[in-house]
């Protein structure tokens, strides 16, 4: 019993960073942007989690994470929206600029390029013998906000509809610029906070690659759950099941652990796979719209 | 000048008015981190072009990015992003490493020629899974590719340190342990150099920048790409299929199969990234084996516009802010780093020309009345 209670335990934990980025994504998508550097954007939030936590404590790393979040996301906005970039590649441009400028300034305030010292976290709560982060459940209420904000509100109805059909929430008199900016910062406020959750939270330091591609794995979530939030909040705690299962087998050696390692990834992609035509993503995502170019 | 020729001009233009947009932001960058632009630029441009060792370090960096940027560029012409050069090309140095140690005595006319289509054949079967899932599954490849580059990272290292490694390795007693590395290659592989073909040109590259064979190749490889999208009905197909994969299926291109084509291709000239650093430089597959030449690779094609050709000056101009990085990090302490920083800005500002630029002709278009 208490090795399942633990196995939940390491899911949530490995599973919640995910599940923040995918709610991220999902905002992001929804308004019509599909964001790809939400790796980069997390790993920006890791970085000055870390930083700020090493400064100023834990509260304000996790503040300076989500500021850092926003500043990626609102040059992915500039570039998408207003500028009108292919925004698969704008996010690949963030990605790499993410990756310089975590190295640059770890040189500049560590004097090192890929690691950050041991940073103090918040205190933890614990309940039945395993000890969790606050952000944990914090996570769980932004699932509920974010579902009542993107259902039951109207700039969440609005933000669905400039997703769906801007041409016409253009001419319903929405402004879809406005919208899409919206959607794309909140996007990158969510990648900052489980950067900030990785490095604050979870390893009690910042580490280069550290988000070992849960930026990603986020969007596989979305796509499983179908830009639903509670959907995808489960998808990316299935992801953390599976990691945290796959640790206990290394640690009982019955694979070489490098096979254990890529499980997660191959699951994920057969998951994908299995699902042909059975979700559908924003009609308009990955598409971007101006008044005089249609 | 006619309106044609104008445009013509505006498309070669464009690039080189973004690489400066680029390094003005990038100034900015630099004046917000505490460092003086201009003299980064002055040591960055004369560290990199003012002396022999740096010329041939910038044609060393510039060899892999130029498969790499080849390979992400045809794949983008029929519209696939194969973000899985990275886990490609790791697969396929390795595949070529396999041939490179396994087998003794071959000339080495025929012993290169044999890793380095092991190599292809490698990084073109990992490709074939993305490609079946994009294809048939509907899984797109930025998300497939990625997560395979994850499985790739791990299958390369269980294949180096488990079943691979190097047991015998002679170390001198009490010091260090063995490297995690494969074999060591036989010399017959090695890739020839180009330093004498160098002198001739006045360039007196010392021995231990290993420039070789692979810049020809890559250098006739994209001539190569160009051909094929210029005169070949395959390229045209690749083409059409980037531009508008439902025209192209209504004029009879089965745009399936040519999308399968494709990613084959740009999986197989992948495979051959990382080999001139294998067979140039190292003498085993290493661990360490450098990273993310599959990744600069995307920055490289975007930043010559997919053009074949383009993607020349564009992985010169990487190489050169490579041993720029170095320059101003050694001369000025400014962390290396920051020219990945100018990378990265670099794409944003020459997909913002490109686009400023489509709306502009579109708008002309439109203003004429064609």
């Amino acid at each position: 019993m208490d090795g399942l209670l633990e196995l939940a335990a390491s899911a949530l934990r490995l599973g919640i960073p995910v599940a923040i980025c995918a709610l991220g994504a999902l905002w992001s998508e929804r308004s019509g942007v599909i964001n790809i550097g939400m790796e980069g954007m997390m790993l920006t939030g890791a970085f000055w989690g870390a930083a700020g936590a090493f400064w100023y404590g834990p509260t304000a790393g996790i503040l300076l994470a989500v500021a850092a979040g926003l500043v990626m996301a609102l040059l992915h906005a500039a570039v998408t929206v207003s500028g009108r970039v292919d925004q698969i590649v704008s996010g690949v441009a963030i990605n790499i600029l993410a990756y310089g400028l975590n190295r640059f300034f770890g040189y500049r305030i560590f004097n090192m390029a890929a690691s950050s010292p041991d940073v103090p976290g918040l205190p933890e709560i614990s309940a039945g013998g395993v000890a969790l982060s606050w952000i944990v459940p914090f996570a769980f209420v932004l699932t509920g906000l974010s579902w009542l904000v993107l259902t039951r509100t109207g700039f969440g109805l609005r933000l669905q509809a400039v997703g769906e059909n801007p041409a016409a929430a253009d001419a319903a008199g929405i402004s879809v610029p406005v919208l899409r900016y919206a959607g794309v910062l909140l996007g990158g406020a969510f990648a900052g906070l489980a950067g900030a959750y990785l490095s604050i939270e979870h390893t009690g330091m910042y580490v280069e690659g550290m988000t070992q591609g849960k930026g990603f794995i986020a969007l596989a979530a979305l796509i499983v759950g179908n830009w639903n939030p509670f959907g995808l909040v489960g998808a990316s705690l299935l992801f953390g099941l599976f990691e945290a299962m796959s640790f206990r087998l290394v640690q009982s050696q019955t694979l070489p652990y490098q096979f254990v390692q890529m499980a997660p990834y191959l699951l994920t992609l057969a998951v994908l796979a299995g699902l042909r035509g059975k979700t559908r993503a924003p009609a308009a995502t990955g598409q971007n719209w101006s008044r005089d170019e249609t | 000048m006619n309106g044609r020729n104008q445009i013509l001009l505006l498309r070669f233009a464009a690039p080189v008015v973004s690489v400066l947009l680029a390094l003005a932001a990038g100034a900015l960058f630099m004046l917000v981190a505490g460092y003086n632009p201009w003299q980064v630029y002055a040591t960055l441009l004369t560290f990199s072009l003012g002396r022999a060792d740096s010329i041939g370090s910038i044609l060393f960096y510039a060899t892999p990015l130029l498969f790499a940027g080849l390979a992400v560029a045809v794949a983008l012409k029929s519209g696939i992003l194969n973000i899985g050069v990275e886990g490609q090309y790791l697969i396929g140095a390795f595949c070529g490493a396999w041939v490179g140690f396994s087998l003794h005595g071959l000339p080495g006319w025929l012993h290169l020629p044999l890793a380095v289509a092991a190599a292809m054949a490698g990084s073109m079967l990992w490709a074939l899974l993305p490609a079946y899932l994009k294809l048939y599954r509907g899984v797109h490849e930025v998300i497939s590719t990625i997560l395979l580059n994850y499985v790739a990272f791990s299958l390369l290292h269980w294949l180096v340190a488990e079943v691979f490694m190097d047991r015998n390795q002679q170390i001198p007693a009490g010091l260090g342990s063995p490297l995690i590395r494969t074999p060591l290659f036989d010399a017959a592989v090695a890739a020839p150099k180009l330093h004498g073909l160098l002198r001739l040109f006045g360039l007196d590259v010392p021995d231990y920048i290993a420039v070789n064979l692979f810049l020809p190749l890559g250098i006739l490889l994209a001539v190569g790409c160009w051909f094929l999208f210029r005169h070949t009905p395959l390229g045209y197909e690749i083409a059409a299929t980037g531009q508008g994969p439902l025209a192209a299926r209504n004029v009879g291109i089965a745009v399936n199969r040519v999308q399968l084509k494709t990613f084959l291709l740009s999986g197989a000239i992948g495979g051959l990234v990382g080999l001139s650093h294998l067979f140039g430089y190292y003498d085993s597959f290493d661990l360490d084996f450098p990273r993310n030449f599959g990744f600069s690779g995307i920055a490289v094609a975007l930043l010559a516009n997919n053009h074949p050709l383009g993607v020349i000056p564009s992985a010169l101009l990487f190489g050169l802010l490579q041993r720029g990085g170095e320059g101003i990090q050694a001369f000025l302490t400014v962390p290396m780093e920051l020219v990945v920083v100018l990378q990265g800005i670099m794409i944003l500002c020459v997909a913002l020309t490109m686009r400023w630029l489509d709306r502009l002709l579109l708008r002309r278009e439109r203003g004429t009345g064609a």
